[in-house]
């Protein structure tokens, strides 16, 4: 057992000493987990709070509350109050994507009990912008009319939340980018550490590996626990974006970093079974890149995936991502988001672990040294 | 050299094929290593040189047949031979981002040496590295990587050295060296295998050489008997236009096995036991010839005439 340690700590001094060769690389692989932060991120800033003029030629007191209304109707508003012709200048220039006139008479009209026309011009060179406002504008005036108790608004939901709390959804993106992170940056490293062995023209370093006494799987856990150090480095700057940038702040924090720890160990287990399988880092690194998208957004990334279909959460489950996502999500915001238990989803990701272990140390000692 | 009993082995292939998928690697191969011995491995790419290394590091077992490695079954007990064997491999598996005493340390590790930065330093000043030993290993020439990869077989101060062309691709004088090192090895009393394609240095190191081909052992003997086995070589040196008489004079004779053209004239490879002196005269009797010359044949012309009489 000491000599199997003393292996490791090899495997591990090893790699390490890469690391330090290779600084360049593995600063860009960190600033590559920030870098994804920003990606899953921007997701939640763009197509909603579209920029839109709001033009109150209403002097009276049920303008305001339209444009209360309206503020509050969807996140699909920016609202910017400007004079119609700023706003058919910005329309014109293309910096905002609608301008909503409430007419001079709209008080006056409202008051008595007429039908009042609200006039809309929108930039519709994007349906999906074109959908958001045009959906959040009759839910303004539905949420008008029953603030001001306007007659023939005769319905109104009443909410029962089955959480205590809402999640907004920057925060819930946020904490699903921490799994595509743990992801991409541990897999790659991973990956590059074992690819390095058949590489290098005269180098082929994995025969050494063969050619001695000591059992490769103690080198190999030596290098993807480097590996795996450097990605949970990368990781905790991530996580501590998130925590102090973005506020959110988890509700079981030892659960985070225990999740967190093992899901970039995990991943930088898959990372080394393709980096062994490749033997090359350059195809596997575009390789994992191009995983991880299809992965990450089909794991329940951007909500539960159990509310995309029968069919996407099925194959949901063969995202490594959709379980990253249930034991983290429960750990930073206390969500069951995949049906099954946060436990079940670990056990799972050590599942993977363990045959991507299995499946690394055979390639190692099935290979020829010739 | 008197036969190797199999007690003295440091190495024993007893009746050994090992098959990829329909090809037969190696083919009902037996060889003895004796102990304290350089013993070359001769044979073109493909002949089964390296599938014996591997064999013999236990790195997967034969389809039949067994190998022994001081007494211990390389297919049974794969680590504890390998404990004892050192390995420079045809590549140098040294790891070019890191300095010589990092690829050192690691090994060390791998081997279990104990002390071994005091082994190390040893090493390194042994094949006359130790003043660049925290340098890159990229930096390092062909040569000096070679030298690396063989001080890194040595860490463990293994009493069997497995070199797999462990020359190829230096230049002269750095092969003088690394020969210097491998005669060095034998004088401390280690068995040396080692597996080349240059038949000049098997013959100027090796005490006892095995030709292979296809995965069969064609001779096993010291340089010496095998170049006595062969027959004796006639060099003719004659004009071009008698080139073609004189040749067809040699094809004509039963004890010739092959000729071979040459810039000078002609030369000729004869059967075991013939009588040099008799073909010769039996040529100038017929033709002009300038001179000529009765010679043992080397290493390599033997190797051709048992290939060619396989």
């Amino acid at each position: 057992m000491r000599e199997h340690l003393h292996v490791v700590r090899a495997g591990f001094c090893l790699e390490m000493a890469h690391a330090a060769a290779s600084r360049t690389f593995v600063l860009l692989t960190v600033l590559a987990a920030l870098n994804f932060l920003a990606l899953v991120t921007l997701f939640g800033l763009t197509g909603s709070y579209a920029p839109t003029a709001i033009v109150n030629l209403d002097a009276g007191p049920y303008g305001a509350a339209f444009v209360r209304a309206l503020e509050n109707a969807h996140h699909s508003f920016r609202l910017e109050p400007m004079s119609a012709a700023r706003a058919a200048a910005r329309l014109r220039a293309g910096t905002i994507v609608a301008a909503i006139v409430i007419p001079a008479d709209f008080s006056a009209g409202i008051a008595a009990g007429e039908q009042v026309p609200i006039d809309l011009t929108i930039d519709n060179v994007d349906v999906d912008l074109t959908d958001d406002v045009q959906r959040a504008l009759p839910s303004a005036i539905v949420a008008f009319g029953r603030d001001q108790h306007l007659p023939d608004i005769n319905v109104t939901a009443v909410e029962h939340d089955l959480l205590p709390r809402d999640t907004g959804y920057l925060p819930y993106l946020a904490v699903s980018g921490l799994a595509l992170d743990a992801l991409v940056i541990a897999g790659i490293l991973g990956a590059s550490a074992m690819a390095r062995e058949w590489e290098g023209g005269a180098a082929k370093t994995w025969k050494l590996w063969r050619l001695a006494p000591a059992d490769p799987a103690a080198v190999l856990a030596g290098k993807l626990l480097a590996m795996a150090a450097l990605a949970s480095l990368a990781l905790a700057v991530t996580a501590l974006v998130v925590i102090a940038g973005y506020r959110i702040v988890p509700r079981r924090p030892l659960e985070l970093v225990v999740g967190l720890l093992a899901c970039v160990a995990i991943f930088t287990c898959l990372g080394g079974l393709l980096g062994a399988l490749a033997r090359r880092t350059q195809p596997v690194v575009p390789l994992l890149f191009g995983l991880a998208m299809p992965f990450y957004l089909g794991s329940g990334a951007l909500e539960p995936a159990r509310f995309d279909g029968e069919l996407v959460w099925r194959l949901a489950h063969l995202s490594p991502c959709y379980y990253a996502v249930g034991v983290l999500q429960e750990a930073v915001h206390g969500l069951r988001v995949t049906p099954e238990s946060p436990r079940f989803d670990l056990v799972a990701l050590l599942v993977l672990a363990a045959v991507s272990l299995i499946g690394t140390r055979l390639a190692i000692v099935r290979g020829r040294i010739r | 050299m008197s036969e190797p009993r199999a007690v003295d082995a440091a190495i024993l292939v007893d009746d050994v094929t090992c098959r990829f998928g329909k090809r037969a690697a190696l083919d009902h191969l037996s060889l003895t290593v004796p102990r304290g011995t350089i013993v070359g491995l001769v044979g073109p790419n493909g002949a089964g040189k390296t599938t014996l290394i591997e064999l013999t590091c236990g790195l997967f077992p034969p389809a039949s047949g067994r190998i022994l490695v001081f007494g211990r079954d390389a297919a049974r007990q794969p680590r504890d031979v390998r404990a004892r064997i050192g390995v420079v491999p045809q590549e140098t598996a040294l790891y070019e981002d890191l300095s010589a005493w990092r690829n050192l340390r690691f090994a060390a590790a791998l081997y279990g040496v104990r002390d071994a930065d005091r082994r190390i330093a040893v090493l390194l000043d042994l094949v006359g590295l130790s003043e660049r030993a925290h340098e890159p290993v990229r930096a390092f020439s062909g040569g000096m990587q070679r030298r690396l990869a063989l001080a890194r077989a040595l860490l463990h101060d293994p009493a069997l050295l497995l070199l797999d062309e462990p020359t190829v691709g230096v230049d002269v004088e750095t092969r003088h060296q690394l020969w210097a090192h491998i005669r060095g090895l034998r004088a401390e009393g280690r068995t040396v295998l080692l597996a080349t394609n240059y038949l000049d240095e098997a013959e100027a190191l090796c005490d006892r050489v095995a030709i292979l081909r296809a995965g069969r052992l064609l001779a096993e003997d010291t340089p010496a008997a095998l170049i006595g086995r062969a027959g004796r070589c006639l060099d003719f040196v004659c004009t071009p236009s008698e080139r073609s008489r004189v040749a067809a004079l040699l094809r004509a004779r039963v004890d010739v096995l092959r000729l071979e053209e040459t810039p000078a004239g002609v030369t000729a490879y004869l059967a075991t036991g013939a009588a040099a002196e008799e073909v010769a005269r039996a040529v100038i009797a017929a033709t002009p010839v300038e001179s000529f010359r009765a010679r043992s044949p080397d290493l390599a012309e033997v190797f051709r005439a048992l290939e060619t009489a396989a």
